[in-house]
């Protein structure tokens, strides 16, 4: 059972997340923001449900659409929205981005650019928690697109040979930017290819808080015990283009609408919350209101943010003692 | 060790010869006494043996090259052997001072860089390293000053030290021009420089070696052809100018009856012996210029050389131009001797087998064009040379005899002479005496 | 001091960096009964147990990335690629991620991690496993490379990437295993990052080479003064941070640059040796820099042709001269 307080602190992180994706894209289209910018808005349960059984102490690796993972892991908007615009205040000094997002102090070792290549680094990171006996897990998101990578392949094996605690989360979209996965991958369910890897595989709805929350946190027990990952599919939509601008011809208008109006993560999160008497709709609206509050301060702080000087653009590419 | 083969010089008058073909390639054994290369010279092709054996590291001058005598024309040595530094040594090697269109089929890759291409004169800008420059720089010396040991010249490091240490060396040249005076024994010192600031280029050494190296300045028009002046043709034409410009050449004409020394022909024919009308004219004229000393002299700056011996020049139409095979002391030899000796000469010349001494030394020289069709014509003596003999066709023709008019064999006689040596009077006499021996032959005997 | 073959001083440098610090440890093919096909963790997994000298799977993406993330969750991996051709197999993971993860993430993380391995000729491997790759991964910044010519350096220059808190490729040869050489026993003997050595003094020609080629450019020299020409010979031990002072100040004073390495001659980092050195020693110049490495051809297995492929000393000796001018 997740607690009343987890509850609240899952709707406040995905409510943080969505009024984040819409600011940023607003800010995209007023021309303030560049790049590529992958929005999360539509999969907010999984990386709410999953980080919230997480510490700082415990790792992620993520994705290049890896906002929601990084609010989840415990980012600042503010700070969040400064790397989005690259300004210097951003939690990576405006080298990164949207695509490369992290704030690594707390145990987010990046949003990753490279499809699958997030997924070897967070089994490292396993590894690393493994040999130092310190009861961390680490956590690798990726989307059904990277379950067609090597690395997906590799890591899973390793992982499995070697008894990580590591969970891989696969947030499935359905897309791999227009292709569709049935036209991409050879099986009906991505969790379908644990078995070949002789890991449990479940597959559950994305956009379901409590599935989610349950799946993690059986597969969580598995890895703290010792006996290595589990491959968690969640089946989920992105209510929004693959980027911002994405002219969005391979799907049905039809079908956004009813992810958007119907399946809604927060929406029926909300309704859950409120049925079973956690909170009131008011309170929750409270929760709503703030995070969109929290949103814009945190547009208005990357806005007048400085840039970063390019006298230091050749800081960090070594650490020098 | 490495080191260089050069063009040869073939006899006194060489300055310059040909290479035709290499006959050995790059990175081939070189057998002592086997034949190494051709080359054109003077007025044939020769067949140059190897004096040495070894490996021919580097063919200098390819097929079709015009080069100065005693120029290094290839490296020979121990196979895989460093030769760098004895090529730097003489500067560009690659491309050589004159490359024409080959007659010969091209052979190595290196004969086909350059189609009728001149001499690269040196240009006024002086090259020299970074290093040199500053060190130069340094010393208060102006580099072009100095001369230059790298590749094409270019002055390195060495070369400024070389300098400070050797201020007295104040003549500046090329190290070319050094090599090609050691060659030639002359003191670079005495030579007035035509390079920038001087500098005494390799050409200025070799003119004043009497060795004419004019740089060829080639202009082409799309319609037209451009020889290049070489070889043959050009010794060719220095010697013909050479002959009008220094001596007085008048000229005597006589027609002469053969039907006698046709008679003579025929008697050896009889008995098996082949001789030529022009072998009968040979020995006539040899016998007349016994005879008549100073139609066998040549006129020299100390006094007109008499020679008591005949060397007999006959002037051979071949491929390549004109050649003059000698038949020494003819004077002595029997018509059997001499017909045997010009048939032999002729050949050799129609197959470039002359040697030099084959074609050296001769006193006076007969052309004869009967073959031709020629009545008769003025032919340019041959120096040093007193005289020349022209010998127009050999042909029935209506004379007249007593007061009838009979058929003969008829030939007419052209007589060149220098005047300086020899006056009209005597000149006449002495063809008039080829004539009187042609139409009596038995005074031969 | 020890005499010791370059294997040997490896092995000896991980076990005590493993010793010394517990975060030390290795992962790689066949590294813990076999001990590496080249022994260079030989026998190690009894002193340290098989958590820490860990045989992976033929996984090599996985592997180095599961360093990146290990060395971002504080430990000190070493992974050991059976060739260093297999950097290609995990180009992604060494390119894309050990080497940028610092910078992108604003200077917050450290990546303590080893890659090391043999490359190179002389074991008749061909193609896929001779070749020599320190220059590609010159050109990615976030990522040192040290190349050991022998087996002092192999230890001394190990230690340092050990302790050096950023991914370090490290390249060792193959021909080189077996070479003995004396190495200091002190156990924190290090060599620093960009610090060339001097392995001959002459004033003639400077003659830069690494790895195998540092001892091919000493025979040369050798060659060349027998001709009286006096040979400078440098190895500049890591290739990046690349000591190119110390290479400028020798052809100061040599005037003349030979720079030969295995690696493929079109584009190589003798290439950026000798544009460095245009740039930094134009006016001493007294030649032209020569630039010696493999032909643009993959790696032979035939020995006439794989010796075809590369320099040799005798080119090496040639190219001397002729900026000598000999």
């Amino acid at each position: 059972m997740i607690s009343k307080e987890r509850k609240f602190w899952i709707y406040e992180i995905m409510n943080k997340i969505r009024y984040f994706e819409l600011k940023a894209l607003r800010l995209f289209e007023e021309n303030k923001l560049r790049g590529s910018v992958h929005l999360y808005a539509g999969e907010e349960a999984v990386a709410a449900a999953v980080c919230s059984q997480l510490t700082d102490d415990d790792y992620i690796t993520s994705t290049h659409r890896g906002h929601g993972h990084c609010i989840a892991k415990g980012a600042e908007l503010d700070k969040a929205m400064a790397e989005l615009m690259g300004k210097e205040t951003g939690y990576c000094k405006g080298r990164s981005g949207s695509m490369h997002i992290a704030d690594f102090t707390k145990g987010n070792l990046g949003a990753n650019a490279i499809v699958g290549g997030g997924i070897p680094i967070a089994t490292g990171a396993a590894l690393a928690a493994k040999l130092q006996k310190n009861d961390k897990v680490a956590v690798s998101f990726f989307g059904d697109g990277a379950s067609n990578e090597g690395t997906f392949h590799e890591s899973l094996n390793l992982a499995a040979v070697w008894k990580l605690p590591i969970i891989f989360v696969c947030e499935n979209n359905g897309f791999g930017i227009s292709v569709p996965v049935a036209q991409s991958t050879s099986v009906e369910n991505i969790s379908d290819r644990a078995v070949g890897y002789g890991i449990p595989g479940v597959t559950i709805d994305g956009n379901d808080v409590f599935a989610v929350y349950e799946a993690f946190e059986t597969a969580v027990k598995r890895a703290k015990s010792g006996d290595g990952p589990t491959l968690i599919e969640c089946k989920t939509y992105r209510t929004l283009g693959h980027w911002t601008g994405d002219p969005q011809t391979y799907r049905d208008k039809k079908d956004v609408e009813m992810w958007r109006d119907t399946k809604d993560p927060i929406q029926l999160f909300k309704k859950r919350l409120v049925d079973a008497g956690d909170f009131t709709a008011a309170e929750l609206d409270t929760v709503e209101e703030a995070a969109k509050a929290e949103a814009d301060a945190a547009a208005e702080f990357a806005i007048n943010s400085p840039n970063p000087d390019p006298a230091d653009v050749m800081d960090d590419v070594f650490y020098e003692a | 060790m490495a080191e260089f083969i050069i063009m040869p010089k073939q006899g006194l008058q060489m300055t310059e010869g040909t290479i035709m073909e290499w006959l050995v390639g790059e990175g081939e054994e070189v057998i002592a006494d086997a034949p190494l290369f051709e080359m054109e010279t003077d007025k044939l092709t020769i067949t140059i043996d190897a004096s040495a054996g070894g490996t021919l590291l580097k063919i200098i001058h390819g097929a079709g090259a015009v080069v100065p005598i005693t120029e290094p024309i290839a490296i020979i040595g121990e196979k895989g052997e460093d030769f760098s530094g004895l090529l730097n040594s003489i500067g560009a090697p690659a491309a050589p001072s004159v490359v024409a269109e080959s007659v010969e089929p091209v052979q190595t890759e290196e004969a086909s860089v350059g189609i009728a291409i001149v001499k690269a004169p040196r240009t006024g800008r002086v090259f020299a390293s970074p290093r040199a420059k500053m060190l130069a720089e340094e010393k208060g010396i102006d580099v072009a000053d100095i001369d230059g040991s790298g590749p094409e010249g270019l002055i390195i490091e060495k070369d400024v030290l070389d300098y400070v240490l050797n201020p007295a060396q104040k003549t500046a040249a090329t190290p070319l021009a050094r090599k090609v005076a050691e060659l030639e024994n002359i003191d670079i010192n005495e030579i007035q420089g035509s390079g920038v600031r001087n500098k005494v280029l390799a050409e200025d050494v070799r003119s004043s070696a009497s060795v004419s190296q004019t740089p060829i300045q080639l202009v082409q028009q799309l319609d037209e052809e451009l020889i290049p002046i070489k070889g043959m043709r050009k010794i060719v034409a220095e010697r013909m100018k050479q002959s009008l410009g220094e001596m007085a050449q008048a000229n005597h004409r006589i027609t002469v009856d053969m039907t006698n020394s046709v008679a003579l022909r025929e008697q050896y024919k009889a008995v098996g012996r082949k001789v030529s009308y022009n072998d009968i004219v040979l020995r006539c004229a040899a016998k007349a210029l016994t005879e008549f000393p100073m139609m066998n002299s040549s006129w020299t700056s100390a006094g007109i050389v008499l020679k008591k011996y005949v060397n007999m020049g006959i002037a051979v139409a071949i491929e390549q131009g004109l050649i003059v095979p000698v038949i020494k002391n003819i004077h002595l030899k029997s018509l059997d001797q001499i017909s045997k000796e010009s048939s032999e000469l002729a050949t050799k010349a129609k197959e470039n087998r002359l040697q030099p001494e084959d074609y050296s030394g001769g006193t006076f020289t007969v052309s004869n064009l009967g073959m031709f069709d020629i009545d008769g014509f003025t032919a340019i003596i041959n120096p040093p040379e007193a005289g020349i003999l022209a010998v127009g066709k050999l042909a029935k023709q209506p004379v007249v005899i007593g007061d009838e008019i009979v058929i003969r064999m008829m030939m007419q006689l052209s007589l060149t002479y220098d005047h300086r040596t020899v006056d009209g009077a005597p000149a006449a006499q002495f063809l008039k005496r080829i004539k009187e021996l042609l139409e009596n032959p038995m005074l031969l005997i | 001091m020890s005499k010791k073959t370059y294997a040997t001083a490896i092995r000896d440098v991980i076990a005590e960096e493993m010793r010394r610090d517990e975060n030390v440890f290795v992962m790689g093919e066949d590294i813990e009964l076999l001990g590496g096909i080249f022994g260079c963790t030989r026998d190690l997994y009894k002193e340290f147990g098989t958590d820490r000298i860990r045989n992976t799977p033929i996984s090599e993406a996985a592997m180095v990335g599961a360093g990146v993330g290990a060395a971002c969750a504080g430990m000190r991996p070493i992974v050991e690629l059976m060739y260093m051709d297999f950097t290609l197999v995990a180009a992604d993971q060494i390119i894309n991620q050990a080497a940028k993860t610092r910078y992108i993430f604003g200077g917050k993380a450290k990546i303590p991690l080893v890659i090391r391995g043999q490359q190179g000729i002389g074991r008749g491997n061909a193609a896929t496993h001779s070749q020599s790759l320190e220059t590609i991964f010159m050109h990615f910044p976030g990522i040192k490379v040290a190349c050991p010519s022998n087996a002092a350096d192999a230890a001394g220059l190990l230690r340092t990437a050990i302790r050096d808190d950023n991914p370090v490729m490290f390249f060792e040869h193959k021909a080189l295993y077996a070479s003995k050489f004396e190495v200091p026993d002190d156990p924190d003997f290090c060599v620093p990052f960009g610090k060339a050595e001097i392995k001959r003094t002459g004033k003639d020609v400077t003659i830069v080479g690494s790895l195998l080629y540092v001892s091919r450019a000493l025979e040369a020299a050798a060659e060349l003064e027998k001709i009286g020409i006096d040979a400078e010979v440098i190895d500049p031990r890591t290739m990046v941070p690349f000591d190119m002072d110390t290479i400028i100040e020798s052809v100061k004073k040599t005037g003349k640059l030979v720079v030969v390495h295995e690696a493929h001659k079109v584009a190589g980092w003798g290439a950026e040796v000798v544009s460095e050195v245009v740039d930094g020693a134009f006016k001493y110049l007294d030649a032209a820099p020569i630039h010696l490495g493999a032909k643009a051809c993959p790696l032979p297995f035939n020995i006439e042709l794989e010796n075809a492929v590369v320099p040799s000393v005798q080119q090496i000796v040639e190219a001397a001269k002729k900026v000598c001018y000999r």
